[in-house]
């Protein structure tokens, strides 16, 4: 039981410390540019976030992860969305909305599984990792290596952030962060 | 003006979303993925239809706005919070820092912020009693005042 409290609370803190850092990274450049009004609002939707983060109902209270099978596709549709994206030349978001709405028609093939109902948020948060442009992600096995830790997200937060838009993208943010960091650290 | 153009996209992004993924019943996936495609496909064809800024950003902004509208019925039933939590996407959006340009998953998170903004502002003011009959009184007033 603490293994899993604490996995959950090294995941809850990850995705505040992805979105401090992303607000913290605003204030620091309109602070440069004397944005005044901007730096603001920045510090009072940060004040606002901590009260939605205090008083709303956002994790499921049983522990449970996702199964390996499904967190797999996340990768999987990273690299389908980087191909299209890059190689492809069709742009972001084009390229993101045809592997996800490829991905919603999967569970049509058998209306029965289970397994092919969770596959299209795999391969939706795979694809935002696949979004990221050709100077983040310089090669196949960089989006390979930020899909799979994205994946391992994905497993973990299962019943975290429940049915709130945009958690599929923190977790490929969070996967692309980090793996862009240890790429910069090693060369 | 673009600025305003880009709140609109962003207000829709969420709205419209919603509405297919709740409404349609066509689940958060396809209604996020489709509306996106759609409008990327639409660009890709006609990328002279608009300005430079335009062009590139309305997308961006409306997949974005558009992972809000991902939002399940349980957690936001209201139009207008999506509305306010789309507008404020844009705002930050506008004013975003470039530090994180190309990373990909910027949007979602950006997305995941303003969400957890707008629903944070709305429980704290319907749980305060006091801002809420301050609201109350407010909205009397003007009422009144435009009788």
């Amino acid at each position: 039981m603490k293994r899993h409290r604490a996995i959950r609370l090294i995941m809850i803190l990850t995705v505040l410390f992805v979105q401090i850092t992303f607000l913290t990274m605003i204030v620091k450049e309109k602070y440069e540019t004397d944005g005044f009004a901007a730096i603001v609002l920045i510090l009072f939707i940060t004040l606002t976030m901590f009260l939605g983060y205090r008083y709303l109902d956002l994790h499921h209270e049983v522990y449970a992860y996702e199964k390996i099978a499904v967190a797999i596709w996340v990768p999987i549709g990273a690299v389908i969305c980087h191909l299209l994206n890059v190689y492809g030349g069709l742009g972001s978001v084009l390229s993101a909305g045809t592997t996800g709405t490829l991905a919603s028609f999967l569970p049509t093939i058998n209306k029965q599984s289970v397994y092919l109902k969770n596959l299209p948020a795999a391969i939706y948060c795979g694809a935002f990792v696949g979004m990221s442009s050709a100077e983040i992600t310089p090669s196949v096995g960089f989006v390979i290596a930020a899909g799979v830790l994205s994946g391992v997200f994905f497993m973990l937060s299962k019943n975290l952030f429940l049915g709130i838009g945009g958690k599929l993208g923190t977790i490929a943010f969070g996967g692309v962060a980090i793996v862009s960091l240890i790429y910069w650290l090693l060369k | 003006m673009n600025s305003l153009i880009i709140m609109a996209t962003g207000i829709l992004g969420a709205t419209l979303t919603y509405f297919v993924n709740e409404k349609l019943k066509q689940g958060a996936v396809r209604a996020s993925a489709l509306l996106s495609f759609i409008i990327g496909l639409f660009f890709y064809f006609y990328p002279e239809i608009l300005n430079a800024y335009l062009t590139k950003n309305i997308q961006i902004v409306f997949i974005g706005a558009s992972f809000i509208g991902m939002v399940s019925a349980t957690a936001i039933r209201s139009y207008s919070l999506l509305a306010l939590a789309g507008s404020l996407f844009a705002i930050i959006y506008i004013n975003k820092s470039h530090f994180f340009d190309g990373y990909g998953g910027a949007l979602g998170t950006l997305a995941l912020i303003t969400l957890l903004t707008t629903m944070g502002f709305y429980v704290v003011l319907s749980r305060n009693t006091k801002i809420r009959y301050g609201i109350l009184v407010f909205r009397k007033k003007i009422l009144r005042h435009k009788k």
